[in-house]
């Protein structure tokens, strides 16, 4: 096949432009990882564009909603266009929602198709009918000349590499040896993949693996114009051919006509605006960091949850407890034989509690927990810089909703009970907690942990401390027994453990409290130098520096 | 012709439904009350979207909406004025307009002052990944005045000749003014030494013409003379990081390769304490320095350094051959014992340096996400103009008086820096790949230095 490799600068000014941005805005981060588009160059001087796009929306990011296809003029059909998203169509395609900075396009909304944060879809977009496109070859008037810019993407939404390929498909009947491909954009190929597609029509195909998305780039052809009608191309004026700016002279050509016409551009342009008003999306201000904190304890995350004092100190209890690191000897006052040595695993807060019990007065025992509570906060303040509470409130949330549906759904006493104990300490994060507790074990017996005996004095114990069975069968289809309560004995006990703690422990709530958020949330304090704190990592707050999105990264020492 | 009709037609526009939109750009505020002070820059970018810096330290990402909100707030419109200027800028109802510029209004101006409540802790403000912005320009800009210096430290990063070409104040002046067009509002003088420029306090002062917030990186030994710090303060410097190796001065000295640097960069030290500047000293923790690593710190603490930098070697320059610098998992006690040193004074510890953090993991420390942010957050120019990745890379990826930026910020090394590229392949699969970054890419380029020098 004989190739020409003709430089037609001139001819693009003429042509076919198909620029488009996106009108994606707002939050939107994700990469393109594929473009292909075939474009058909039709018998009839219209053209045909076939887009297939791959995205992977970042997980940070909103949704892709809606992703505007830029066209180059107006003369499009509508009707003409279809659209599906991992193969299943869209309706929702509308020329006046096109928000790109190109001057025409269609919007298509994604609607429950949009590609959600985190995930990647395909998004396919075919234009039928795009007329007005060819352009007079300027070296050859014999020729037409066919360039297309695809489809990009704001540079600020667009991370990574462009897998692109543009596929043209020259009018049937042009002679393999008859086209001319324009100079390559950079970056890809100087010469397109030349071949025949399945209609026997001559194509050439660019690639290029690393391409950006967020880059307009350049592809153009040139044909024998006796293969379409003369009437689909646009030939340059005399003035254009004798290289006369044509904006110049319209321009001051326009200004006579301005004065006469200001009165009726001002309506109009009141009421464009008011037809074009942009799509409002709530303002956000986002900062670089981390998300969820996991990881948390329950007791950690019941402080990040605000839960009273005597509920986190009864999470607590119940925490050593379940370890083994302690009994109940007397309940009201509560009264605690801490097992010595401790067993493993214990956190910071569940020794300094039990240290607190060992002390026998009142007094005592009350301030080494407020200073166990002092600690705990702080502790917790630490391990959350950084990272949001907004969503590490919500995850814990989350989990206690889902604890409480794992419990309320066992159909089972026996997996309800086996469930209980597993989650409690999460269910207890929930501020109904104690008449969820009630009611789910309303009716019917509870099969007690093996903890239980320890936590309540008068429940009967074995002689090793274990309690003792009954006889009822194991839910994992094995021959351990288990002990069991009236569901509401057990729910009452439970749940009366936070009385017993905020009524002989505590003592007054307020009071207790009061002494803790003394020390760990005191009134603010201002700079007293009136200096700023320049490019150092922030102000007063920690977390300024855990953000990586500040300017103190790599400021550069080491001279 | 039609872009000026365009942008007339733009101006009626905006003149009959209220407020003129911003244009791209950088917007600069100042704030201040009994006791605080902010510099405040907005960056609008050409899409709506914004970029808002609070003294070149605390940046937050808004979106186009934010964007407007936060320019109209900062502008002090009343309130009407704006709320009328959202509702027919977009398609919202006015209650919704009000809640929500209300709630912007308020987080302003908790992010605008600098003790104000902290973003992530009390604001919920939306959370981003780490270095998953990708901004058009750097936020900040440093600018190697001359690779000449009055040291000759043994493990410096610089990596070119001393008597590398530099450029006249006039030009200089053009590339601060070229780099705020950019909507970059943060440069930091470096070198070399730049004090060695005589025109610095004139550059300095160019510069916060500007609205640009100002900082040196400098080893204070011309701050020894009380007069210097004096023009550097009225030329509006904002802060300055003062190079300290040692409370020893033989061990400083040495390190520097200077006799008698110790002396003068502590008197510039105190110079500037004494100035309004907002100091802080960088200490690269080496073998020559690490072992005296907690007097250097209290030294300090005892001259009233409200902020201390440490970083590690840096591979670049000296600093490939010197054979001092510590293995990444040998950091940890001391930035422990930094850290304990500068909570237990109140001070403020800065650890700069990107490692591998399955080697040194500084969010372990809470020293925060630390990950190369060369040609992301921070370029360097060089004295000849040429741009490059951060001040020790030295590969040029353009030159800011001759190149488009677009060619520069998006050149193939730029582009393969801020993708990671560089990452080894043992990373890929890492947990902590999006903070860590595989470290700093310097280093990884240097595989010869395996066996010594990396873990």
């Amino acid at each position: 096949m004989r190739k020409w490799h003709i430089l037609l600068t001139a001819s693009m000014f003429f042509a076919l432009l198909l620029t488009a941005s996106s009108a994606l805005a707002q939050t939107y981060f994700f990469s393109l990882d594929e473009m292909t588009v075939n474009v058909f160059w039709n018998e009839d001087g219209t053209s045909s564009i076939d887009y297939v796009f791959v995205f992977t929306n970042d997980p940070s990011a909103s949704p892709i909603e809606y992703v505007d296809v830029g066209l180059p003029n107006s003369n499009f059909d509508r009707g003409s266009i279809f659209a599906d998203v991992d193969g299943q169509p869209i309706t929702n395609i509308s020329s006046s929602d096109f928000q790109g900075l190109g001057g025409s396009g269609v919007a298509v909304g994604l609607g429950a198709l949009a590609i959600q944060p985190g995930e990647t879809g395909t998004v396919h977009v075919f234009i039928g009918t795009q007329r007005d496109v060819l352009y007079e070859d300027d070296i050859d008037s014999d020729y037409a000349s066919a360039v297309f810019i695809p489809n990009y993407f704001g540079s600020q939404y667009v991370d990574g590499s462009t897998d692109t390929c543009v596929i043209y498909h020259l009018p049937p009947g042009v002679a393999p040896d008859e086209p001319r491909w324009h100079t390559a954009p950079t970056g890809f190929p100087s010469e397109p993949e030349t071949g025949l597609d399945e209609e026997g029509r001559v194509a050439y195909m660019w690639c290029n693996p690393q391409a950006s998305g967020s880059l307009g780039y350049t592809f153009g052809a040139s044909f024998p114009n006796k293969y379409v009608p003369s009437s689909a191309i646009f030939t340059p004026s005399l003035l254009e051919t004798l290289g006369v700016n044509v904006d110049d002279l319209i321009g001051m050509c326009f200004c006579g006509f301005f004065i006469l016409f200001i009165a009726g551009i001002i309506w109009l342009s009141v009421r464009s605006t008011k037809r074009r008003k942009l799509r409002y999306l709530s303002p956000k201000i986002a900062i670089e960091g981390h998300g969820i904190k996991r990881g948390l304890t329950a007791v950690e995350a019941a402080l990040l949850l605000e839960q009273p004092m005597d509920k986190i100190l009864t999470m607590i209890l119940f925490s050593t407890i379940k370890k083994n690191a302690a009994q109940v000897t007397k309940q009201d006052p509560l009264e605690l034989e801490v097992t010595d040595p401790l067993p493993e695993g214990m956190h910071a807060y569940e020794i300094k509690f039990l240290e607190a019990f060992k002390k026998t007065k009142r007094s005592s025992q009350r301030k080494a927990l407020q200073t166990m509570m002092v600690d705990l906060v702080k502790s917790v303040s630490k391990k959350m810089k950084g990272f949001s509470r907004r969503e590490t409130v919500a995850y814990y949330r989350d989990i206690v909703t889902r604890a409480w549906a794992q419990v309320e759904g066992a159909e089972t006493p026996q997996v309800k009970s086996e469930k209980y104990d597993e989650v409690m300490e999460w269910t207890m994060l929930d501020k109904d907690y104690d008449q969820r507790t009630r009611d789910v074990f309303r009716t019917g017996p509870v099969f007690v942990p093996i903890w239980y005996p320890r936590y309540n004095p008068s429940f009967p114990r074995t002689s090793t401390g274990a309690p003792s069975t009954s006889g009822a069968p194991s839910s994992r289809g094995g021959s351990v027994s288990l002990p069991h309560l009236p569901g509401s004995d057990f729910a009452a006990s439970v749940v009366g453990g936070v009385q017993t703690m905020s009524a002989g422990v505590v003592g007054s709530l307020t009071d207790f409290t009061g002494g803790i958020t003394q020390k760990t949330n005191p009134p603010p304090v201002r700079t007293s130098s009136g200096r700023s704190s320049f490019g150092g990592g922030g102000g007063g707050c920690a977390c300024a520096c855990a953000c990586a999105g500040c300017a103190c990264a790599c400021a550069g020492g080491g001279r | 012709m039609f872009d000026w009709i365009k942008s007339s037609f733009s101006e009626i526009n905006s003149k009959i439904s209220g407020l003129t939109p911003p244009s791209p750009g950088l917007f600069h505020y100042e704030r201040k009350s009994i006791g605080e002070r902010s510099r405040v820059h907005l960056r609008i970018d050409p899409d709506g979207s914004g970029l808002l810096m609070v003294n070149a330290s605390r940046v937050m990402h808004l979106n186009p909406t934010a964007a407007y909100m936060s320019y109209m707030a900062l502008e002090e419109f009343p309130q009407d004025q704006a709320i009328r200027s959202i509702t027919k800028r977009y398609n919202v109802e006015t209650d919704q307009a009000y809640s929500d510029y209300a709630q912007i209004t308020e987080n302003l101006v908790q992010l605008t002052r600098p003790d104000g409540a902290c973003p992530i802790h009390d604001l919920n403000l939306e959370i981003t990944p780490p270095f998953s912005t990708r901004p058009s320009a750097p936020y900040r800009m440093d600018l190697a005045l001359t690779y000449r210096c009055n040291n000759d430290c043994a493990h410096c990063y610089n990596g070119r000749p001393r008597d590398y070409p530099e450029l006249s104040t006039e030009q200089w002046k053009r590339i601060l003014d070229h780099v705020w067009s950019l909507g970059i509002p943060h440069v930091v003088f470096t070198g070399g030494e730049p004090t060695l420029r005589s025109d610095l306090p004139e550059l300095i002062a160019h510069a916060e013409q500007n609205g640009q917030i100002t900082g040196i990186n400098t080893n204070a030994r011309r701050l020894s003379d009380t007069s210097f710090v004096r023009q550097l303060v009225d030329a509006g410097l904002d802060h300055i990081q003062i190079t300290v190796e040692s409370h020893l001065h033989e061990v400083h000295d040495k390190m520097m390769r200077a006799k008698g640097a110790w002396i003068q960069t502590v008197a510039g030290l105190e110079n500037s304490l004494d100035s309004p500047l907002f100091v802080m000293t960088n200490s690269t923790m080496l073998r020559d320095n690490s072992p005296h690593l907690a007097e250097t710190l209290d030294f300090l603490t005892t001259l009233g350094v409200p902020t201390i930098g440490l970083n590690a070697l840096i591979y670049s320059g000296h600093g490939l051959t010197v054979g001092s610098g510590l293995r990444e998992n040998e950091l940890q006690p001391l930035l422990n014992l930094a850290r304990q040193h500068t909570q237990a004074n109140n001070q403020r510890l800065i650890w700069y340096t990107p490692t591998q953090y399955c080697n040194f993991d500084p969010m372990q420390l809470e020293l925060g996400v630390k990950g190369c942010t060369a040609a992301l957050y921070n370029m360097c120019i060089e004295p000849d103009g040429g741009v490059i990745p951060c001040q020790s890379y030295y590969e040029q990826v353009g030159n800011i008086l001759t190149d488009p930026w677009d060619s520069i910020w998006n050149h193939g090394l730029s582009t393969s820096l801020r993708d990671r590229k560089y990452v080894p392949d043992k990373c890929v699969n890492c947990a902590l790949l999006p903070e860590c970054g595989g470290g700093c890419p310097l280093m990884l380029q240097k595989p010869y230095l395996d066996i010594d020098q990396i873990d």
